[in-house]
């Protein structure tokens, strides 16, 4: 058995047959260029900056997102609202896109919310400084994939949609939502004040 | 006057017969590479024109505006004629393959570019020759990886070309001729009216071996360790680039047709139709269908198989497949003065 085996080569003759098999098999490619898969909401694409229904800058200028970049390449000017002290704005934001490591981790930083992640992976130029994205590319990017933003805080636990509550703030930009439903915690226990905290009493 | 004819004669079939051959090593990059695609669920190359028909222009294109580069420290004189001397003797070899019944023209016997009487001492003198242009190649490319590439290309065509000799010697004992005009004339009609008198029926061992032998001589997959590229870059062509490079390939694909157009020729009846009913079928589209078929097969193998290992490959070219040969050879040749007397 084993020396007929041998002789006639059925073991290539067997793996000639599957092989030839496999070619009447539909096939698994997709024509990138021309069909695209679909992408779901938490993909971390490229990074917008949203804003407000009523056309408001969402940041508030808080140089979270810098601190917690791991690549560094976040740069935060913030500055005051003219005319409005206390409410601040970033006055340049500036993205070198081209280092990001699309960690997301400046979103889940961001106590506002402003910045979010879109669909687009496509980011290949002809000229790398069009990977130094500035606030109005930001902004830019964000009007024109809004709903993916929007999509891509839901997706990852930041907004139901309901979090921030426009109406009534006066001169204020945004306000922070009185529980955490999004994480479906419970409010934290308020166990008296922190330390740090106590020293602001005692300074003031 | 006889002279002009002939050499216009000679002349037209050389053109049309090169032109067949460049334009099926054309496509066979292009159905090479479709058939791997089918058989890994891909599709293939698909962007240059519909379904990809396009794409071998597009890649002689490609080779033909690379640019050439000669690797320092490299020979320069050998490093420019061994493509050469591999590519001339794989293109050569079609001058004595039959691609058709015979035909009148101008007065002139048509049908094959010269019928030598000893045709396929030709093709295996100039196979031999080919096999000089890999090793130069390799040698004068001043890098390891193109000098192993060569020695394993030498070593390897030594050892299958004895087997491939003996494969062979026995349809030569079969039909008594070493033309291949009358080799293939010696294989038409049938037996008993519907088995084909091809030699692949007399000689089905000497038909295998030649097609083992085929495939490590062309340096395909399973037996391609002349350029095993998982080990050795791309084995004896590394360093060459743009048409040099291209010559190296034409001269693989080449071969392949070559070898694949040999053994329609000797062991599957060549131009002959294989039912005397469907002779109305031009000879050449049988060739052709033959050929395509055995290079069907060359793919359908560098799918299925994995590379050997060189130990394994010499041990399988002088231990098995020489012996075997050489008692299918016996075995004929017994056969044969037994029939004869
Ligand atoms: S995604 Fe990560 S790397 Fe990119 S900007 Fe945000 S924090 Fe930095
Ligand atoms: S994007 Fe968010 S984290 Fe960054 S500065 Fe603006 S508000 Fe702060």
């Amino acid at each position: 058995m084993g020396l007929i085996k041998t002789v006639f080569m059925t073991e290539l003759l067997m793996g000639l047959k599957i092989v030839f098999m496999q070619m009447f098999k539909p096939y698994c490619t997709l024509q990138y260029p021309h069909v695209k898969h679909p992408i779901p909401d938490g993909y971390r694409g490229l990074m917008s900056l949203l804003r407000y229904e009523d056309g408001s800058e969402r940041c508030v200028g808080c140089s979270l997102c810098e601190a917690a970049c791991p690549s560094n390449c976040i740069k935060v000017v913030s500055d005051e609202v003219p005319g409005q002290p206390l409410v601040r704005y970033a006055r340049e934001y500036y993205l070198d896109i081209s280092r990001c490591v699309f960690c997301g981790f400046c979103t889940e930083a961001c106590p506002v919310d402003a910045l979010a992640m879109t669909k687009v992976y496509e980011a290949s130029v002809y000229d790398r400084r069009e990977l130094m994205f500035d606030k109005r590319k930001l902004y830019a990017l964000g009007e024109q994939f809004l709903e993916d933003g929007k999509a891509y805080l839901v997706a990852h636990g930041m907004d139901d949609g309901t979090l921030y509550p426009r109406e009534g703030l006066g001169d204020n930009r945004y306000a922070f939502p009185p529980v955490d439903t999004a994480h479906g915690g419970e409010q934290p226990e308020q166990i008296g004040l922190t330390r740090e905290a106590l020293e602001v009493e005692e300074i003031r | 006057m006889e002279i002009g004819w002939m050499v216009i004669t000679a002349l037209l079939q050389i053109t049309v017969v090169l032109i067949t051959v460049l334009l099926t090593v054309a496509y066979m990059t292009y159905a090479e590479r479709k058939v791997l695609s089918f058989m890994q669920d891909r599709l293939g190359p698909m962007e240059v024109g519909p379904y990809g028909l396009l794409q071998p222009i597009a890649d002689g294109l490609k080779l033909f505006f690379k640019e050439d580069i000669i690797p320092a420290g490299a020979n320069k004189i050998i490093f420019s004629i061994a493509p050469i001397i591999c590519l001339i003797p794989a293109l050569i070899g079609f001058a004595v393959i039959p691609y058709t019944e015979g035909f009148t023209l101008f007065g002139m016997q048509g049908g094959v570019i010269a019928d030598l009487n000893v045709g396929l001492l030709y093709i295996f003198a100039f196979a031999g020759v080919g096999a000089y242009g890999v090793i130069l190649g390799g040698w004068a490319s001043n890098s390891k990886y193109a000098l192993l590439g060569g020695l394993r290309s030498a070593a390897q065509i030594i050892s299958y070309e004895l087997a491939m000799g003996f494969s062979i010697v026995g349809v030569l004992l079969l039909s008594g001729s070493l033309s291949l005009v009358s080799i293939t004339q010696a294989q038409s009609g049938t037996w008993f009216g519907f088995i084909p008198q091809w030699n692949v029926f007399l000689q089905p061992v000497a038909f295998g071996a030649y097609v083992i032998a085929a495939v490590a001589e062309t340096n395909r997959l399973p037996f391609d360790m002349p350029e095993a590229e998982s080990e050795l870059v791309a084995g004896f062509f590394t360093e060459y680039s743009g048409m040099r490079f291209a010559f190296f390939f034409l001269a693989e694909y080449g071969n392949m047709i070559l070898v694949s157009c040999l053994a329609s020729v000797l062991f599957l009846g060549g131009y002959n139709a294989p039912l005397p009913f469907l002779s109305f079928i031009p000879g050449f589209a049988w060739l052709a269908l033959k050929t395509w078929a055995l290079l069907f097969f060359f793919i359908w193998i560098r799918g299925t198989f994995p590379r050997v290992r060189f130990d394994q490959l010499m041990k399988f070219g002088w231990k098995v497949l020489i012996p075997v040969t050489l008692v299918n050879l016996l075995v004929t040749a017994l056969g044969v003065y037994i029939y004869n007397n």
